[in-house]
């Protein structure tokens, strides 16, 4: 075998400490076909210099002694294959960081220098010629989840063509947010903001790239990254969506009454229902538990009042399993309250009116049980409100961290209470008060400029007592009169999240959010490649959070998966020798990625390469000896330990 | 006076970048194997090490929480763990092999763990098992 040996003087950078000559003699020449010097490799000359030397002396392996790898690897990577040899049947020597800069003595730099060297030389014998390889990848993408980040997310990915699969497990789009009046921290009116995107989803340019399942869930999700199958379960929803014009007719006629979910049981719907008013996609739904037909029946009066006549109202609508193909998956399925019923001294469920923020947003909203009336239970209009801050917040005892947007939107129930009942009293009590941001102080200001505003903080929130007291009104701490008590508990999982995580085959934080790649780097990539979280799913944040957490997502979606393009895959991956393998399936334990899979009608494991990092865990643990490393394979390793010491040892 | 020979195994995200950016002078004991994680450190280089003439050992891999593949520097320090207790049985000194982390930003603790690592294995001397290695 051919190899040569390149030494880079790097100026006087390396041959200022190195001697190039003393090198060159500890190297003998059954390891060696040649050994030549040249002034600076990395530079326009050196790269055409060592073009022109790999096609006047075609070696089968070079070895290039010059700096660090991670200056300079990839560069002489490029210059081989230009130069049509394989860039993999190259190493290189770090003598300039490692050795050069770093040692005192020419002697013992040039002994450290030549060791390196002959390991690198020993090593390279190993290497084989790598190629990159590609595979087909679907461009589509699968949303999961229709608020804020979801719909971002989805809207611009359709803007560039691509084909969007939105499922959303409510009846309607558009998340928390569309439930709320006005949203901070300048109370701009939520619907106003949002309607016009969630229009362009339904009707917009784009909208036939989007296909939007509602009353839907991923039950399944198959595949990997440029190639995931998903398995989703559509629930039926009794009406047409195509033909449906949304005239609300069937509604009024409906004679069965239950608790609205949409405004946290605190009115009533009917068994077909547009959840409320002006709830996106314009077509109602009929809540078959609740629904006369369910119970035997034989009622017909919501499709007999629909004016375009029969077949919009379909009572045979049923369950359907749908299967889509795409190349990534975003994940945006929001998040909930912490159950404040768990701090039972606050009264939440005992008392009537102790409300979760959820509710007095929806108490707030003129789409709301009251229209927007600010009313206690029995229709009193309250003089005196109690917001309670930090709800299961901060506290070892519930949740540790600060959700961040809470006082903000206490801030908001401060100035909508202000403007809708300018002579009500509004205490707010905190453990601590946040507002990091360009706009955020200046809400604080303005509710704390509220003449009728009383903050006070408290340290524990299980010192705070709420009593019930005559008239409906309660006592806080046995001090503060209040009407209505408003608990801003921490912002947690939705309930559905771990369950959705299992299907995914991702990974959630210790509290059970949805857990990043890496959370300053890729804070929106999920630990399996190709799925990407978006939104409050991630972490506790504001709709702005959101709304940025989407974009990004559909950045790694549109950069990533490229229609009309192959998904290259790099080469440095693990590979599993059948014949050795025993089955036992340590390698997928040690997986960082799940791309090993278990073929268990052959006991034998195999690695996906599309999803393998290269980062050798599983070649290390196999037992057998029968995961090969690509590139770092063991005999690679092993001779390049044996040829730096016996370096050394003549030394 | 007696020089060990050291082999240090180093992660390519973290330990070797470290490396990269130490700024002064250090001893030229260790050379240095780059792998792309610690989690690659098989035990069988480590003994492959002593057994064709290394002093010591080293494997320097990301602090905790930083590793580039997520956990392999976890399983690096389990397997460094048992592998102690097999050298114990061969008569090696716990000192002989070092297992630490260096992140991408800490030349000057790569220096630190370099010079105590030569001196450690200074003060212990040769490693006599070696059966490759010659003696100058």
């Amino acid at each position: 075998m051919k190899i040569g040996v390149y030494f880079c003087n790097c100026g006087s950078n390396i041959s200022g400490k190195v001697d190039s000559e003393q090198v060159r003699q500890a190297l003998s020449l059954n390891d060696v076909e040649y050994f030549k010097t040249c002034e600076l490799m990395c530079s326009d000359d050196g790269k055409s210099y060592l073009r022109d030397e790999i096609a006047a002396e075609k070696p089968d392996r070079i070895v290039i002694a010059a700096c660090s790898p991670r200056e300079h690897e990839k560069t002489f990577m490029r210059v081989l294959s230009g130069a049509g040899m394989n860039p993999y049947l190259m190493q290189m020597a770090n003598i300039r960081e490692q050795v050069a800069w770093v040692t005192s003595d020419v002697r013992q730099a040039s002994l450290k220098a030549a060791a390196l060297i002959k390991g690198a030389v020993k090593r390279v014998a190993f290497h084989k010629p790598l190629e990159m390889k590609s595979i087909e990848m679907s461009p589509d993408v699968m949303v999961i989840g229709a608020g804020p980040a979801g719909l971002k997310a989805a809207l611009t990915i359709a803007q560039t063509g691509r084909k969007v699969t939105l499922v959303e497990k409510r009846a309607v789009i558009g998340g928390q947010p569309v439930l709320y009046e006005d949203v901070f921290p300048n109370l701009e009116c939520a619907p106003c903001m949002l309607e016009p995107m969630l229009d362009e989803i339904l009707h917009g340019e784009y909208a036939k790239n989007i296909e939007i399942l509602t009353l839907s869930e991923v039950v399944e999700l198959y595949g990997f990254y440029g190639n995931f199958i998903a398995k989703i379960k559509k629930s039926p929803r009794y009406a047409d969506m195509n033909q449906c014009i949304g005239c609300g007719e069937c509604i009024g006629v409906c004679p069965v009454d239950v608790k609205n979910e949409f405004n946290n049981g605190l009115d009533n719907r009917k068994a077909i229902s547009l959840s409320f008013a002006g709830a996106l996609p314009n077509v109602p739904f009929i809540d078959m538990a609740a629904c006369l037909r369910a119970r035997g029946g034989d009622c017909r009066l919501c499709d007999e009042a629909c004016p375009l006549g029969e077949g919009i109202i379909l009572y045979d609508d049923a369950e359907e399993m749908v299967e889509r193909r795409m190349g990534a998956v975003i994940v945006a399925v929001g998040a909930s309250l912490y159950d404040a019923g768990l701090i039972p001294k606050l009264g939440l469920g005992r008392l009537p009116d102790v409300y979760t923020s959820f509710e007095f947003e929806r108490l707030l909203s003129s789409t709301g049980p009251t229209g927007g009336q600010l009313l206690t239970r029995s229709g009193r209009t309250p003089g005196s409100i109690a917001i309670i801050h930090c709800v299961g917040s901060l506290d070892a005892n519930h949740k540790e961290y600060c959700s961040g947007i809470c006082c903000q939107y206490a801030f908001k129930f401060n100035l909508m209470v202000g403007h809708k009942l300018p002579d009500t009293q509004i205490h707010h009590l905190h453990k601590e008060l946040v507002y990091p941001g360009k706009e955020e102080y200046f809400l604080y200001k303005r509710a704390k400029e509220n003449p009728n505003a009383v903050f006070t903080a408290y340290k524990d929130i299980d010192t705070l007592r709420i009593t019930a007291a005559e008239d409906g009104i309660m006592i806080v701490n046995s001090s503060i009169k209040a009407d209505m008590v408003v608990l801003c508990p921490a912002v947690v999982p939705s309930k559905d999240s771990g369950k959705l995580n299992e299907t995914l085959g991702t990974t959630v934080d210790m509290f059970g959010f949805f857990e990043e790649l890496h959370g300053r780097l890729d804070p929106v990539m999920a630990k399996v490649r190709g799925i990407y979280i978006a939104g409050a799913c991630q972490s506790p944040m504001s709709i702005q959070q959101a709304m940025t957490q989407g974009m990004a997502t559909a950045g790694y979606a549109l950069s990533g998966i490229v229609g009309g393009k192959r998904l290259e895959i790099e080469p440095i991956t693990a590979s599993v020798d059948a014949d050795r393998c025993s089955g036992c399936g340590v390698c997928a334990l040690v997986c960082p990625y799940k791309a090993i899979g278990f073929d268990e009608q052959n006991r034998k494991s195999s690695v996906n390469e599309v999803l393998c990092e290269g980062c050798g865990s599983c070649v290390a643990a196999c037992p057998a000896g029968a995961i090969n490393g690509n590139h770092f394979t063991n005999d690679a390793i092993l001779a390049e330990i044996e040829g730096v010491l016996s370096c050394l040892n003549q030394g | 006076m007696f020089e060990p020979r050291i082999v240090g195994f180093l992660c390519n995200w973290c330990s070797y970048a470290g490396a990269d950016k130490a700024a002064r002078a250090y001893p030229p004991n260790v050379n240095v194997v780059r792998v792309m994680c610690s989690g690659r450190v098989d035990p069988q280089f480590i003994l492959k090490a002593y057994k064709a003439g290394a002093d010591g050992v080293l494997v320097l891999a990301c602090h905790p929480g930083d590793c580039h593949y997520k956990e392999g520097n976890y399983k690096a320090l389990a397997r460094h763990r048992i592998l102690l207790r097999v050298l114990a049985g061969h008569g090696i000194e716990s000192a002989r092999c070092r297992f630490d982390y260096v992140s991408a930003s800490e030349g000057d603790r790569f220096i630190e763990i370099i010079t105590e690592m030569t001196d450690t294995v200074r003060a212990l001397g040769p490693y006599a098992g070696n059966t490759m290695g010659k003696r100058s």
